[in-house]
């Protein structure tokens, strides 16, 4: 009795599972096409190349990466908006398009809750406080002391307006008790020069922008966003808990799969699962880490409630500076 | 290890075969993609990029800075020949090379500007080999304040060219300045005159209004005056040759071109658009009888080509030496050579010389690669002009919108370049002369952005400009460039009367 329930079981079990592969019978039925927002060659657009070309090996089917660069990224997703409808045209996005886009532009052309379903989280990307080589601020402590002597006494560069490098800033200058002059530049080139030719004080960026100015000896990280150190960079000391800072204190860029509103929801599955086991190979954990970014697999509930935390985080950071302004 | 023994690596790298096959490949789809109009070599990059996760990182780079200093020998030839700048770079290549062209000089033309692009990019390897250091502390010693102060210098310089009609002149700087604030402002985030449309918030593409200034209005142009056709008529030889006037005209502004273009190569952010520009402005301002050009000034076309491509070297060395690209499309190998797990930067001299040097020796062979490639070729691109109208103006069409496509992908932008053209033939129509507009589009952000940023950083305080070196010298430049032009103006004025003038819009 007990080994027929079992059995039972079991039967039951593997008719779930393959539910969902029935609903999608035949999916993918031809080239799936993945917009990325970035020119190809970019952080993005790599990231988007490393989990594409095992997911196409897994599917049987060639994948295409449609790079539609422009407005921070929106816009490779109205581009992935225009093209839907088919189960087979998807997207990967940073943050910024998915939180804080409708607040810094007039118009996205997009509603996030009703014309895009997450699938997953691929990566998430910390940033990290870096200033001159030749600066006096030895510490974090020592940042916040010099930004704190007086107001804007220190000048920090960002990639731009609402840029997650600017939101981070001010995140971080809030949560200190301080402020800082914001100087906003197009790229973490201009940002990196600029520090380095001690035209401003400092900058958050992203690790792997910092890293050759650090080697060459001309610029230094205080600290990291993150809430645990950055294998890329494990010798910078986390910034949460320090000079004053809370200790839950965590600002990560992150980068994610996301679909058209109308996919089937089988698909979105299918692809949850193939993706998740893409990013636990170690070999790809490493590939992504190398463009600077780590790894963070989970469920597309997962990735919603993360859209929905960080637009009320970056929310009220962007309430902070308008009230400023 | 030193310059030499590095050279000697460089070059004992790069000749091999499994290596220099793919320099060969560079240079070759380099020029091609030159010579389309509209398909850069940034597009060309982005399609190769997959390709390089097969081969070597060395072989890949070498590949990829092959096609981007190919692209400039290639984008010369469409401008000469047709008006139809291949690249955004060698659009003022048009001014003197398609008067030329169009006298039946075409060969010499083609000619030049192949000659100066070697001698440029052979100049630009020099100071890269021998100032790679210097540069690099020059490229982050120069701050906001320094850039603004140093395009006001350029708009000056530059204002002149082409035009004996002031005020026309003005007007057409001043629209291109207008065009450039379309978009979402950097220093505020207010989005300009984007009329709703996410598509225009980093501002109007510069392929499609290059493009648009240029080739559709010229093909608008010739449709409506198909009288036109035949400039070609038969190519004797001896037109492919230079006259010994020609030669003579051209090693002086090659130096002066390439020494420009090497500057502005490794200064991150100025770009190789602009130093062509400037160096044809130069040319104007030291010529003798600056009237000739416009009218198929050899030096018009010697000048620019030679900064054009030294710029393109020379815009390695940030990326090298510092790890900071200059360009959308330095990021582009930059992002290449991440891929193959490789950060370019201060340490990589040490840590890959093999790399570096290898690159550096390619840009050699491939240069001179280039010379040969195309020297041969100029008879077969002068032909290009016997092909019918009809047959080859809707092909040109079919390029500039595939090429203005591969820039981002949007139909969005081909539209644009439809209306630009249009826009574009009413300019040419009432005389006014493209080529101003595009250099007030490619000034005016620079300015206006690196301005306010200055002050930003200075709290409000003007006297930056005076207050840093670099900055103080290139203003004090501007102001006696300025009184010199008006002096200058008025003395010919005064000995010419109220000459007729001729305008050297087409």
């Amino acid at each position: 009795m007990t080994r027929l329930t079992r059995r039972a079981a079991l039967a039951l079990a593997a008719a779930c599972a393959a539910a969902p592969a029935l609903a999608q019978d035949g999916w993918p039925s031809g080239p799936l096409h993945v917009y990325v927002g970035f020119p190809a060659g970019s952080s993005p657009d790599t990231l988007a190349r490393i989990v594409t070309e095992p997911l196409a090996e897994r599917l049987g089917q060639p994948i295409v990466v449609e790079n539609r660069p422009g407005a921070g990224g929106v816009i490779g997703i109205q581009q992935m908006l225009v093209a839907a409808g088919d189960d087979l045209t998807f997207g990967t996005t940073i943050n910024g398009p998915l939180t804080t886009a409708q607040r810094t532009m007039d118009d996205t052309g997009y509603d996030v809750d009703a014309d895009i379903v997450p699938v997953t989280l691929i990566a998430t990307s910390p940033l990290v406080l870096a200033v001159n080589a030749e600066s006096d601020i030895a510490d974090l402590q020592g940042f916040v002391d010099a930004a704190g002597a007086e107001p804007e006494a220190l000048a920090y560069g960002s990639v731009g307006q609402g840029s997650g490098a600017h939101l981070t800033a001010e995140l971080f200058a809030a949560e200190a008790g301080v402020s800082m002059l914001h100087i906003p530049f197009t790229s973490y080139a201009e940002v990196t020069t600029s520090i380095a030719g001690g035209e401003i004080d400092a900058g958050f960026m992203a690790p792997s922008a910092a890293l050759p100015l650090v080697e060459g000896g001309q610029l230094r990280m205080l600290g990291i966003t993150s809430a645990e150190p950055f294998a890329q960079v494990p010798d910078v000391p986390v910034m949460a808990g320090q000079a004053g800072l809370p200790e839950d204190f965590r600002a990560e860029l992150w980068n994610g799969f996301i679909a058209p509103a109308d996919t089937d929801p089988a698909v979105v599955e299918r692809l949850n699962t193939e993706i998740n086991e893409i990013l636990a190979d170690p070999a790809v954990q490493e590939q992504l880490l190398a463009i600077g970014w780590v790894a963070a697999p989970g469920t597309a509930a997962g990735m919603e409630e993360r859209i929905a935390q960080d637009t009320a985080m970056w929310g009220g950071v962007l309430d902070r500076i308008e009230a400023a302004e | 290890m030193g310059t030499w023994d590095g050279l000697l690596t460089g070059f004992a790298f790069a000749l091999q075969p499994g290596v220099l096959v793919y320099c060969v490949l560079g240079v070759t789809l380099g020029t091609l993609i030159g010579v389309l109009p509209g398909i850069g070599a940034m597009a060309a990059i982005s399609l190769l990029l997959p390709i390089t996760y097969y081969i070597g990182a060395e072989a890949a780079l070498i590949m990829l800075a092959g096609v981007y200093y190919g692209a400039q020998y290639g984008g010369a030839v469409s401008s000469i020949l047709l008006r139809l700048p291949g690249t955004p770079q060698s659009a003022v290549t048009a001014l003197d090379g398609y008067p030329l062209a169009r006298s039946g000089r075409a060969g010499v033309a083609l000619f030049t500007s192949m000659a100066a692009s070697f001698a440029g990019s052979v100049l630009g390897i020099v100071v890269l080999v021998l100032l790679a250091g210097w540069l690099s502390r020059a490229a982050v010693a120069f701050g906001a304040a320094d850039y603004a102060a140093m395009m006001v210098l350029g708009l000056v310089a530059a204002s002149t060219i082409g035009s004996a009609h002031p005020a026309k002149g003005f007007a057409m700087i001043v629209l291109g300045m207008l065009l450039g604030c379309v978009g979402t402002d950097v220093n505020s985030g207010v989005q300009r005159f984007v009329i709703g449309r996410a598509e225009l918030l980093d501002g109007i593409n510069l392929v499609a209004l290059a493009m648009g200034l240029f080739g559709v209005a010229e093909v608008i142009g010739n449709v409506r005056d198909p009288g036109r056709q035949a400039v070609a008529g038969r190519i004797a030889l001896r037109t492919l040759i230079p006259t010994r006037e020609d030669l003579r005209r051209m090693p002086l502004p090659v130096l002066r071109g390439g020494a420009l273009g090497s500057f502005f190569g490794a200064l991150p952010g100025t770009g190789s658009t602009l130093s062509s520009f400037l160096a044809y402005a130069m040319e104007r301002r030291v010529a003798r009888r600056p009237e000739r050009f416009g009218t198929g000034a050899i030096e018009g076309i010697a000048g620019p080509e030679a900064a054009n491509n030294s710029a393109a070297i020379t815009a390695f060395v940030p990326t090298l030496t510092l790890g900071i690209p200059g360009d959308p499309i330095m990021a582009l190998m930059l992002g290449a050579l991440v891929i193959h797990g490789i950060q370019p930067g201060p340490m990589m001299l040490e840590a890959r010389p093999e790399m570096f040097w290898g690159l550096v020796a390619s840009f050699g062979i491939g240069n001179l690669l280039l010379l040969v490639l195309n020297l041969p070729l100029i008879g077969i691109w002068v032909s290009l002009l016997r092909i019918p109208f009809r047959w080859l103006y809707p092909a040109i069409l079919v390029f500039v919108c595939l090429g203005v496509w591969s820039v981002r992908g949007l139909t969005f932008d081909i539209l644009m370049v439809a209306g630009i053209g249009l826009v574009g033939y009413l300019l040419a129509l009432a005389r006014f002369n493209p080529a101003l507009l595009l250099l007030g589009f490619v000034l005016g952000p620079l300015i206006e952005t690196n301005l306010r940023r200055a002050l930003l950083i200075s709290r409000g305080d003007p006297m930056v400009f005076l207050e840093r070196p670099i900055s103080a010298f290139f203003v004090v430049a501007a102001a006696a460039l300025l009184v010199h032009s008006l002096v200058q103006a008025r003395g010919r004025r005064r000995a010419v009367g109220a000459a007729a003038p001729d305008d050297g819009a087409r």
